[in-house]
């Protein structure tokens, strides 16, 4: 990708301190340099941001999920703002994991007690099927 | 008339007194999410910029606790 392109420097190549075959530019010669330094720059940047644009397809999400791209904005605007290791969010991420980890426990805890408590009337109906006598 | 039967007419009334409440609420929410939802798709440039400030100032508040 050309990002000079239409963007030309007239005094490429030519320094400002390098007399040795030309005369050093003058002031509005290299204000023109600077103009055309930026313009290239900010061609740069509007062509750098639409790529970006076009890679996040930001605009798409937004008509899709607009609650959510708003999130990430929030969260994203959450970790310039250094709350990332913050006593918040390592309060929050506990709750979360602790939460987490109870409602994933749940039903394998469920499972095994059932499992138990099968294994306890088997073992009880055996019991009384080995000695009919015992019972009380 | 046992207490059953109190218990069950009771819930039938709250029941018949909130339920218009509750729909009313309901479809008061809808039109607030298709608000927001055509707000932030014709503004987004605005949305996004707020949120990602809202954002900053909460991570800032976060960091000083």
């Amino acid at each position: 990708m050309n990002t000079t392109e239409g963007h030309s420097d007239p005094y490429a190549g030519q320094s400002c301190t390098d007399n040795s075959k030309r005369l050093p530019l003058t002031a509005g010669q290299r204000l023109d340099r600077v103009c055309s330094t930026a313009r290239v720059a900010w061609a740069d940047g509007n062509r750098t941001v639409k790529d970006f644009n076009h890679a996040l397809d930001i605009s798409g999400r937004l008509d899709r999920n607009p609650y959510s791209v708003v999130s990430m904005a929030v969260g994203l605007g959450y970790v310039l703002g250094g709350g990332i290791f913050s006593p918040l969010t390592a309060r929050v991420v506990g709750l979360s994991l602790q939460l987490g980890l109870r409602l994933a426990a749940v039903p394998f805890i469920q499972r095994e007690l059932l499992g138990i408590a099968q294994a306890a009337c088997q073992r009880d109906s055996d019991d009384l099927d080995k000695n009919p006598n015992s019972e009380g | 008339m046992d207490m059953t039967e109190q218990l069950e007419q009771t819930a039938n009334k709250l029941e018949e007194r909130v339920r218009p409440q509750l729909k009313a609420a309901t479809q008061r929410l809808a039109v607030l999410n298709k608000q927001v939802s055509s707000y932030i798709r014709t503004n987004p440039g605005k949305c996004l910029l707020g949120a990602i400030a809202a954002g900053y100032v909460i991570g800032r508040v976060a960091r000083r606790r």
